[in-house]
């Protein structure tokens, strides 16, 4: 019941290596020798895209009911966004060292 | 004397059903609402892990490049290709070819086992060198194996369910109890195991590269 035309499976393959490709930028920048902080804001938003580009073709949300990603996306990082900064256990890191 | 209610019964639950307002299958809307609690479940994890990963004083990272980074790509690379079969099965389904949709959904279950069976290898081979879920051979925290256990174990548990659904749904299907949808409905959780991957593999194990 999707709302628009699906990609067959020549686009599918693109996008498979296209998250492997993803992968191996990733392994190369571990082994610059950055610092964990530096690091780990390297990473996190190449898995963002790589989940992304997931969650939009493999899971088919891009051709969907635009309403159903609207439903749910901004719902589900809103809850994140509370769980990391706002609700009680976030205040705990405020007292962790950081180096 | 006639029942009032009589003709609405003879009607069935269709009298009663209302046209989905996301133009989706009900089964298919409760796994969405299903992935969108259990992303909540894994990003809590993932938060707790990176703040005790960027936050202790005395963190020991134990993956050299060979065995464990290397098995982790290798590891990338089976589940993202168990979602790229997991596809072709779909299609296939909505196309009506049962046989070629099985087929598919026999090699995804396989690459899931592939991926499981690697990712034991890892943790009886960090086990074999002294990592416990509280004891960290190399002297530093503890928190080490607890994280790493409880990350991976929590995902590798994930994935041993996905291949059940798989066997199920494909068991379904086959003796047509199970319709396409079902195999697209299952999709959808597979698809979300391995996204949960694209954040364990950098978070868990390139964070944590000597």
């Amino acid at each position: 019941m999707a709302t628009n035309q699906e990609p067959g499976m020549k686009m599918y393959v693109g996008i498979w290596i296209g998250l492997i490709v993803i992968m191996l930028v990733e392994v190369f920048l571990t082994y610059q020798h950055m610092a964990p902080r530096s690091l780990i804001a390297c990473l996190l938003p190449l898995a963002f895209i790589e989940a992304g580009i997931g969650i939009a073709y493999f899971m088919h949300m891009k051709y969907e009911n635009p309403h159903l990603l609207w439903s749910l996306v901004p719902i589900t990082i809103f809850v994140l966004f509370m769980l990391d900064h706002i609700w009680p256990d976030a205040f705990r890191l405020a007292s962790m060292s950081m180096h | 004397m006639v029942n009032p209610s009589e003709g609405i019964m003879d009607a069935g639950h269709g009298a009663f059903m209302e046209a989905s307002p996301y133009g989706i299958e009900s089964k298919k809307l409760a796994m969405w609402l299903f992935i969108a609690s259990d992303t909540v479940t894994f990003a809590a994890l993932l938060f707790a892990y990176s703040y005790l990963r960027i936050g202790s004083l005395n963190w020991t990272p134990p993956f050299k490049f060979l065995p464990s980074i290397l098995n982790g790509m290798v590891m990338t690379v089976v589940l993202l290709t168990s979602s790229l079969t997991m596809l072709a099965g779909v299609m296939a389904a909505k196309a009506g070819n049962q046989k070629s949709c099985l087929r598919w959904m026999g090699f995804t279950m396989l690459l899931g086992i592939v991926f499981a069976a690697l990712h034991l290898r890892e943790w009886f081979g960090m086990i074999h060198e002294g990592w416990r879920f509280f004891q960290n051979p190399l002297g530093g925290s503890v928190e080490v194996g607890t994280g790493f256990f409880c990350v991976t174990g929590l995902h590798l548990m994930h994935v041993i369910s996905g291949v059940v659904a798989l066997a199920v749904v494909a068991l379904g299907y086959r003796s047509r109890w199970l319709t396409s949808g079902h195999v697209e409905t299952v999709s959808l959780y597979w698809h979300f195991v391995d996204i949960v991957w694209m954040f364990v593999f950098p978070i868990v194990y390139l964070m944590n590269a000597q």
